[in-house]
């Protein structure tokens, strides 16, 4: 009973938030905007989405999912508030490019992969009429379908007008290559942040650091922003403080079983490291999982009710199908510890001078878990797998194997053959990251069911 | 359950007593019917399969088959039987009617990772009754035409549509038939050659499912992986079933 009452509760606090939006910005313009840009439709399935994944979860866990929707949904309202009423404060940012210091300068952000990551999440076959725009204009089918994805939405119009765009040359070339098209359908300068190869030594950090404070000086010129060292050292310390709450999780979800789990470990990074680090709101979120998590953890309460299995996701979670995890919990007792996206080694920031924070952000940014893994060399992104494993006393590896992603197909080979000599279970599961169509759910699961029948012998748990 | 055939095995501590191999229906029910029935009718002593101690189903269709006692995947059901025939088996090669599977087995007997195609045509069964077909062979006789060849013909075209063009081109030149044949089987293998090294070719190896019965592939599988594929005492295309008898004898004790 306790756990209808929380889903109704945040059902509620999610329809709350929509309306403030629309209230906002007055019915009139709202239904203007909805018009420009009929996805806004999709938002309105985010109780459905929440429906999915609380799906066979109670207690503090499920209520952990729902509030980390309700928070993703709070920070939604921020950014199209951010587009609708504030449009002449409005940059773009990449995904691999953190917002913090456009905020700090005053600006608003609009990550332009956002949707590409949202609306699948909401409705899998979202992208589905943006993917096909993106290809029918000749765009290869075998890239990533997120830049496709993204490209789709700008070629339809479908993305919001911006002052500036600022983008890197990460995580792989298909990312890359569509800016070239954004910037022209967009009609916006962008500014390129040029990450250096190898970027473990100082005359990177130097460079990189350098290379920050020419994308400041280039946005001061281009927007209405201006560097305010004091705001970005707040933002920076209060990421600092997220990334320290993150690490007591990552303490107690060592523990079998697991106080916390699945979306409620990689959906608070995913969203509010990327979108919004250093905000209060993501810093609240934080400090409340925290609580969750340790209330669970003294109370000896596992998240999943019966975990039989520990095991890490490697690369970006399965936006069209969250509910994956729930579904194997259910199932076969799996329980996802936790992700290669939330893994991040280099957390935190320097805070005592403005060049000090720049590094800092500057070590995050070419660090960061997806860029690091994805340009090489091998190691990165074998030797994090392996890390994780141990230190997470896991039991399997599951590779969320991107059709899309050519830089990881050819290290998921050698991961192949180095979990065999270890004697690790590696799940490689072939999909698409955003086209359903690829392979579908079912195809997914019967991919599983194939795993954890042949090698890992895993029986059925009792319905 | 195959795609093209279904099995049936029966086994008791002696061994196999009966299998028989029948043609797939529409209605896997239907065929597994057929198959446990023409099974059980080489055993005198059998009334019907409701005799039988315990059941197991395996295939793609084995959820369909409402009196089955359990239903264990095909992949372990391989392994099991391939290693129930010869316990020095590592590495499994099933070439079914829509599916190739690479599987690589423990000690035991257990599968210890395993690789499939069951999303393309070419590499299957499939594939060979179309080219087959294309020659105006049975697959047996496409079989030993291939083994007649002295130098395959490059068979280039991964896909089976594409495939089928290039052999029909091929043999409008007037080029040789049977190094056509030879460079088909070539082709299949470097396929299963690609499935097997994300599993990693161990020795020993053997080859199951209805088109281990295609020498000439078999032959062209061992010179591709450059080691020698082992003939199991048993009916190829029965190993899946033996193995689901394997699982069934062990619940059934």
């Amino acid at each position: 009973m306790s756990d209808q009452i929380i889903f109704i509760k945040y059902s509620i606090l999610i329809w709350l938030r929509i309306v403030r939006l629309g209230l906002r910005h007055g019915p009139v313009n709202m239904v203007r905007e909805i018009r420009r840009y009929d996805w806004l439709w999709y938002l309105l399935k985010v109780n459905g989405l929440m429906r999915r994944m609380v799906r066979g979860r109670a207690g503090l866990y499920r209520e952990a999912i729902c509030l980390v929707i309700y928070t993703v949904v709070c920070n939604i309202g921020d950014l199209l508030e951010g587009v609708f009423l504030h449009p002449d404060r409005l940059i773009m940012n990449e995904d691999m490019v953190p917002t913090e210091i456009a905020r700090a300068m005053g600006l608003n952000t609009w990550t332009t992969e956002v949707l590409g990551i949202l609306l699948p999440m909401l409705d899998p076959i979202a992208m589905e009429e943006y993917i096909d725009a993106s290809e029918n204009e000749g765009i290869p089918p075998d890239i990533c379908s997120l830049p496709k994805s993204t490209m789709g939405m700008a070629l339809k119009g479908k993305l919001p007008d911006v002052l500036a765009i600022v983008a890197s040359n990460l995580p792989c070339d298909g990312g890359m290559a569509s800016y070239e098209l954004i910037e022209k359908k967009l009609n916006a300068p962008i500014y390129r942040l040029d990450v250096p190869f190898n970027f473990y030594n100082d005359r990177a950090t130097r460079y990189f650091t350098e290379d920050l404070k020419k994308m400041i000086a280039w946005l001061e010129n281009c927007t209405p922003g201006r560097m305010d060292w004091n705001r970005f050292r707040d933002i920076c310390e209060r990421r600092n403080r997220m990334a320290e709450l993150e690490m007591e999780i990552w303490d107690m979800i060592r523990t079998r079983p697991a106080p916390l789990a699945a979306e409620a470990v990689y959906l608070p990074h995913l969203w509010h490291f990327n979108i919004c680090a250093g905000s209060e709101g993501s810093l609240k979120l934080y400090e409340r999982l925290v609580g969750m998590c340790r209330k669970n953890l003294e109370e000896k309460k596992g998240a999943v009710r019966n975990e039989k299995y520990r095991a890490v996701l490697w690369n970006p979670p399965f936006l069209h199908f969250l509910d994956i995890f729930s579904w194997v919990e259910r199932t076969y007792g799996v329980t996802l510890i936790i992700d290669s996206m939330t893994y991040n080694s280099l957390p935190l920031i320097d805070t005592s001078s403005p060049d000090s924070m720049l590094r800092g952000m500057g070590n995050i940014i070419m660090q960061g878990p997806m860029a690091r893994h994805t340009r090489g060399p091998a190691e990165n992104y074998l030797d994090d797998i392996f890390r994780i494993y141990r230190q997470f006393d896991l039991d399997m590896i599951w590779v969320a194997g991107h059709v899309g992603c050519k830089n990881t197909a050819a290290l998921n080979g050698v991961l192949r053959e180095m979990c065999r000599e270890a004697g690790i279970p590696l799940l490689i599961l072939d999909y698409d990251l955003s086209d359903p169509r690829i392979v579908t759910h079912e195809g997914m699961i019967t991919q599983v069911e194939h795993f954890m029948e042949n090698v890992m012998k895993a029986e059925r748990l009792a319905p | 359950m195959g795609s093209t055939t279904g099995k049936a095995v029966i086994l008791d501590e002696s061994g196999i007593v009966a299998s028989c191999i029948v043609p797939s229906e529409i209605d896997p029910e239907e065929t597994s019917r057929n198959a446990l029935e023409k099974a059980c009718a080489q055993l005198e002593d059998l009334k019907g399969y409701r005799d039988l101690a315990y059941l197991v189903g395996t295939g793609y269709g084995r959820n369909e088959v409402p009196f089955a006692n359990e239903n264990i995947s095909e992949i372990s059901c391989h392994a099991a039987g391939a290693f129930h025939c010869n316990n020095e088996i590592k590495t499994i090669v099933d070439i079914g009617g829509q599916d190739v599977k690479g599987i690589s087995l423990n000690g035991d007997g257990s599968v210890m990772e395993f690789a499939m195609n069951d999303k393309c045509a070419a590499g299957t069964g499939r594939f060979l009754e179309g080219m087959s077909r294309i020659f105006r062979m049975d697959l047996e006789q496409f079989s030993e035409l291939s083994m007649k060849a002295r130098k395959p013909i490059a068979v280039t075209a991964q896909c089976s549509v594409f495939a089928e063009t290039e052999v029909v081109s091929l043999l409008a030149k007037r080029n040789p038939p049977d190094e056509i044949a030879a460079g088909i089987q070539s082709a299949v293998a470097k396929r299963c050659f690609t499935l097997l090294k994300r599993i990693g070719v161990r020795p020993r190896v053997t080859v199951t499912g209805g088109c281990a019965k295609n020498r000439g592939l078999v032959k062209a599988l061992s010179k591709i992986l450059d080691v020698e594929v082992t003939a199991l005492p048993v009916d190829p295309q029965i190993i899946g079933a033996l193995g689901a008898a394997v699982f069934a004898m062990r619940k059934g004790r």
